[in-house]
């Protein structure tokens, strides 16, 4: 698979994700989704271990719909965002699913303020027809050991 | 001085506490400086040489177990010129080094020896430079609290009837005890420490307003459909206890329990806490919510978790969230609690942030001053005042806020601490 089609899949994504579009958004997930951000450090166990952000697909489909409803007062009014995806690598290429690594930095905008939030996504992509869906997808923010304000849009 | 007596009237209090850089000045010498303050859970250390490092208050302290096995607490603060001693935020040590002249101490506080000793004067006496002890440590179930103070009230004085209620929620653990090795979601606001507080306890009146599509979603999820505590107001839930402590004592408040079959290790679980507090207890604790408490003035215990308020400045807090599993549960049920955790809880929670949101915007309003009052009248005419000073009031009442205050008020207007003295 050529990598170009990596990266447009991860542009893709993070496109949908700052537009706030969020069924598009959902419809990249597999019906076996883990989508997971660690608390604290980057290689917790989050059986024994909180983290930000640990949803299955029920719970993926949850946060869709709370976004979605119009009642998240960190979104009224929306945040404006835009994030660059960077430093892409396949590290790991099997037959029918492919782990990359890649960098984000995003900048918020809302409330008179700009937030900047920046880490690592693992993304685990699973061939599906000519793209891809996202299996596995964990987010290493560089602050998951600070105090940060909330994360109410997606990451 | 500010006079907080006048900006504290029974059901109205003034919007300057909120915002005024001068309360939270004197509040860090009257409250944070002054009385008992959580700073960690024994299950945090268990073994000799553990430590976490916390704050109280503005100041920085190290809560360690030596190698003695005594849990001490130490201000983070070399005594040779004032350096952190510690800067990490937990491990294990058997000595704490100062990074800047390599001062060490060992984890009981005791300084091993000057470096270059021979530059010091014979009679430099190393007793007299260990790491300064916070002078009162006690602590409860596990809870540990410090005091910057040496003199004031004792630990269980303090915690007087608020004691009931944290056993009630111990008692979720089948062996009475639990297990706080979590990690801690951290998270900063825009607002005064006391909205959180506040808000924390009385999320039956604010709930259906910003919680709808949250608890919604939980009900379906868990089965537990919460909606019947604001659809039917329920009376001796709220309570306010001597102190300045909170509770939303839900022990009459049954809620419906979910239709489904509970899991195997449900199952297990409910067997564990019959055998431990027989049938009828072991049915009240499964088919109630546990108590919500608020120990005066940082401690919270919320469902999932243990929450931790910490003042940056009048109008900066930070907040800890550090879920609890209950030891000699079956790990299945732990599980589901930290899952159930994440789902409310956290910057990415369904809950919290909506009242973070709510705490941000009412710092910004409280700036305008057309009426400078602040109304918590919801329930005082129906006041249930017990003999030892509690009240009680209906499940949307405001009898533990006005509680808090007036207990607030009285600890500003004592005395303030003695400013500490030069000398060792």
């Amino acid at each position: 698979m050529p990598d170009s089609q990596v990266e447009h899949f991860l542009y893709h994504e993070a496109r949908l994700m700052d537009e706030s579009r969020y069924e598009e958004w959902l419809d990249l997930w597999s019906e076996d989704a883990l989508y997971w951000v660690p608390c604290n450090d980057d290689d917790i166990d989050p059986a024994r271990h909180v983290s930000i952000i640990y949803d299955d697909r029920e719970r993926l489909v949850q946060r869709v719909d709370r976004l979605k409803s119009g009642s998240v007062l960190a979104q009224q009014p929306k945040p404006r965002m835009r994030r660059l995806i960077s430093n892409i690598e396949i590290v790991e290429r099997g037959s029918a699913q492919l782990t990359v690594h890649s960098n984000f930095i995003l900048g918020v905008a809302r409330g008179g303020t700009q937030q900047i939030w920046a880490g690592r996504s693992i993304h685990e992509l699973r061939s599906q027809g000519d793209s891809f869906k996202i299996a596995r997808k964990t987010v290493l923010l560089i602050e998951n050991d600070q105090e940060i304000p909330l994360l109410q849009f997606l990451i | 001085m500010i006079d907080v007596g006048n900006l504290i009237q029974g059901t109205r209090i003034h919007g300057s506490l909120y915002r005024d850089p001068s309360v939270f000045a004197r509040e860090l010498d009257a409250i944070w400086y002054k009385v008992w303050v959580y700073v960690g859970h024994e299950s945090e250390i268990p073994r000799p040489g553990d430590f976490v490092r916390r704050a109280i208050g503005l100041q920085p302290v190290i809560l360690v177990r030596g190698a003695d096995g005594k849990i001490r607490v130490f201000f983070n603060r070399c005594r040779h010129r004032g350096n952190m001693v510690c800067h990490l935020e937990h491990g294990n040590a058997a000595a704490f080094r100062c990074p800047y002249h390599g001062w060490t101490y060992t984890n009981n506080g005791a300084l091993i020896e000057p470096t270059f000793s021979e530059g010091y004067d014979a009679g430099l006496r190393k007793e007299d430079f260990g790491l300064t002890p916070l002078p009162r440590v006690d602590s409860y179930r596990g809870l540990i609290f410090a005091s910057v103070s040496p003199e004031g009230i004792s630990l269980d004085e303090h915690l007087g009837g608020v004691k009931e209620f944290i056993d009630l929620f111990m008692d979720l653990s089948p062996s009475g005890e639990i297990d706080v090795r979590t990690g801690i979601q951290k998270l900063r606001y825009a607002g005064n420490w006391k909205f959180m507080p506040e808000n924390s306890m009385e999320g039956d009146y604010h709930g259906p307003f910003i919680h709808k599509v949250a608890f919604a979603l939980h009900s379906k999820r868990t089965g537990f459909d919460v909606s019947s505590l604001y659809k039917n107001e329920i009376p001796d839930v709220i309570r306010s206890i001597p102190g300045g402590h909170m509770v939303e004592d839900y022990r009459k408040a049954t809620i419906e329990p979910p239709k489904r079959e509970p899991s195997p290790a449900r199952q297990a679980y409910a067997a564990a806490l019959e055998r431990r507090y027989g049938p009828q207890k072991a049915a009240q604790l499964l088919t109630t919510i546990a108590p919500l408490i608020y120990v005066f003035p940082n401690l919270l215990y919320l469902m999932t978790h243990i929450r931790v308020v910490q003042p940056v400045s009048v109008d900066e807090t930070y907040v800890y969230y550090q879920p609890v599993l209950l030891k000699d549960a079956p790990d299945e049920i732990n599980v589901g609690r930290l899952r159930d955790h994440e789902f409310m809880f956290g910057a990415a929670g369904f809950i919290s942030p909506d009242d973070i949101e709510i705490m941000e915007r009412n710092q910004i309003a409280l700036h305008a001053a057309g009426n400078e009052w602040l109304f918590i009248g919801r329930g005082a005419h129906r006041d249930k005042v017990l003999p030892d000073g509690s009240s009680i009031g209906h499940t949307m009442d405001e009898n533990h806020i006005r509680g808090f205050w007036q207990h607030y008020g009285r600890v500003m207007s004592l005395p303030a601490r003695e400013p500490a003295r030069a000398g060792a």
